[in-house]
């Protein structure tokens, strides 16, 4: 019997996280006033210990001996070798994944919340508030503020609230409170909700809530915690791909491709950040963060002959087009949006360390069902964008006939994500629904243009 | 556009759940649409047609043309608006 799994035994967990904000250059964020945000600007959020975490540039920073402890509850997590997955697409690759779904939450989440709850603490904090969409990051928090006993209020954003009612059990099997937000606990709150009684919430409510409860607290005893984005939770990510470089080691493997999906970018940077520490200093190696297509190659359009512009000066060209008047907005471009998303991923973008792929939701889901049926976890839905990335440079591999060896990130289960899996089960999702009077107003504009030929090469 | 056009539901990448455009089009900053409405809706429909139908100039200008402040700045503000209530 060929071994699977590769395990570090609890004493071989990563003493230290690598931070990469040694080894790139980032431009300060900057206040109102146009000069940069100074730490003391941020102390009515977050505990001055981790603001110096936000804002280090030390390389390597010691993880405290009471996080690793918590934290050997679920790591090290295991590296799983997926040959299912490889037989299923019969593929020269070996495929390999950090099986982030292990921790009690069953995601990423805790790698942060943990070290932000040991920090809050020592800082002398009982209360963290936060805000949740559908609960994930609301759950980490719960479970790592009840390992070090502070209180933990979770906003969750009432749309989510009222779909995923097991994940406001989950935050209080932990002793968290979670409140529908808009709630009539904040101001921010009751304005909401004297506008609309029935308004379903959004993001910025919750977070307007959960800040508005740190900030107003007299007793100076609550802060606020944000689970992606920040420097500082991409360092505590970090432990992810050094548990897994010493994995790959064990084993003389070395990554070709790293892949992650990318929301805010914590579990994409916490598997490559010490990666591309490794690309900077030379290695070969290919990057990619995976996020939802935002700007679709367009080919469900018919194929015609087109402008390339609006303006109609470039000449008519064969290309599948939803018409020249079909204008997506400037910043649309495709690949990876850097709105929303960690400023050293979107920095790493920019300077060609790492190269970001787009998959549509349905390629998402097909991969993740194949995974489903090969390797038998069932990822969660933003896992299945790294997955649909792994199918496609996994077949390119058997293509090529190179041997190449794949790391991901498997994020998190999709156990409380069966509404998303019945959707596309009963063929619900996808990825093009323009409707068919739309298509006809589309390809209206190409009537007075010569056709194309639908020509083959072989 | 068709009428049900608000009714159409996706994956909301933000929140992790289930959400329709008739959300998404009233869950931003001030009632407005959700900064990430055109990268999701695109796929769906002439989502960039639709709002400039429904929004003034000057809003359809804003949310098209200004991206999202970077989040420590959000932050920043909130702090402020919270000291101020």
């Amino acid at each position: 019997m060929k071994a699977r799994k590769i395990f570090l035994t609890d004493d071989e967990i990563p003493r230290q996280w690598y931070n990469i904000l040694a080894d790139i250059k980032m431009n300060p964020p900057l206040g109102p006033d146009g000069n940069p945000i100074s730490p003391d600007d941020l102390a009515p959020v977050f505990p001055m210990n981790i603001i110096e975490q936000e804002v280090s540039d030390q390389r390597w920073i010691d993880i405290p001996e009471p996080v690793l402890d918590v934290l050997t509850l679920w790591r090290p997590a295991p590296l799983v070798r997926a040959r299912s997955l490889e037989k299923a697409l019969n593929t020269p690759a070996k495929i390999y994944y950090k099986n982030e779904s292990l921790s009690p939450p069953g995601s990423h989440k805790p790698n942060t919340a943990v070290p932000q709850a040991y920090y809050n603490k020592e800082f002398g904090i009982e209360r963290i508030t936060t805000e949740t969409g559908a609960g994930q990051w609301g759950s980490a928090l719960s479970f790592a503020c009840c390992q070090f006993g502070i209180e933990c209020n979770v906003y969750m954003v009432r749309v989510s609230f009222d779909q995923k009612p097991y994940r406001k059990s989950m935050m209080e099997a932990w002793g968290g409170r979670c409140m529908a937000s808009p709630s009539n606990q904040t101001e921010a709150g009751r304005a909401a909700l004297e506008r609309d009684p029935n308004t379903p919430g959004s993001l910025g409510i919750a977070i307007s809530e959960a800040i508005e409860a740190a900030v107003n607290d007299s007793t100076g005893k609550t802060r606020y915690s944000l689970g992606s984005v920040l420097n500082h939770v991409m360092l505590h990510q970090t432990i992810i791909g050094l548990e897994a470089k010493k994995q790959m080691d064990m084993i003389g493997q070395y990554p070709d491709v790293i892949i992650g999906c990318a929301g805010g970018g914590s579990n994409f940077a916490g598997l490559a950040f010490p990666f591309v520490q490794d690309k900077i200093n030379g290695k070969q190696i290919e990057i990619y963060p995976v996020e939802p297509a935002a700007c679709p190659t367009l080919t469900k359009g018919p194929f015609v002959y087109d402008h390339g512009d609006t303006a109609k000066y470039t000449p008519l060209l064969p290309m599948h087009s939803l018409g020249h008047a079909f204008v997506p907005p400037p910043f649309h471009a495709g690949g990876l949006r850097y709105h929303g998303m960690a400023p050293t991923v979107s920095q790493l973008v920019v300077e060609g360390l790492i190269e970001p792929k787009s998959v549509t939701q349905l390629d998402a889901y097909k991969a993740g069902v194949l995974v489903a049926r090969s390797e038998g976890l069932i990822p969660a839905p933003e896992t299945t964008h790294a997955l649909a990335c792994v199918v496609d440079e996994a077949i390119k591999a058997r293509e090529e006939g190179k041997e190449k060896v794949i790391l991901f990130t498997w994020s998190g289960h999709g156990l409380l994500d069966f509404g998303a899996y019945d959707k596309y089960f009963s063929g619900q999702l996808q990825n093009d629904v323009l409707p068919d009077e739309e298509l006809a107003k589309s390809e209206k504009v190409f009537e007075n243009h010569p056709k194309p030929q639908k020509l083959k090469s072989r | 556009m068709p009428s049900d056009i608000e009714t159409l539901e996706r994956r909301c990448p933000r929140l992790g759940s289930s959400v329709t455009f008739g959300y998404c089009e009233q869950c931003g900053e001030n009632a407005l649409p959700c900064t990430k409405v055109f990268d999701c809706w695109w796929e769906y429909f002439n989502v960039t047609e639709y709002l400039k139908g429904r929004l003034s100039e000057e809003a359809f200008a804003t949310l098209a043309q200004s991206p999202p402040k970077p989040k420590v700045n959000s932050i920043l503000e909130l702090i402020q608006q919270a000291k101020n209530r």
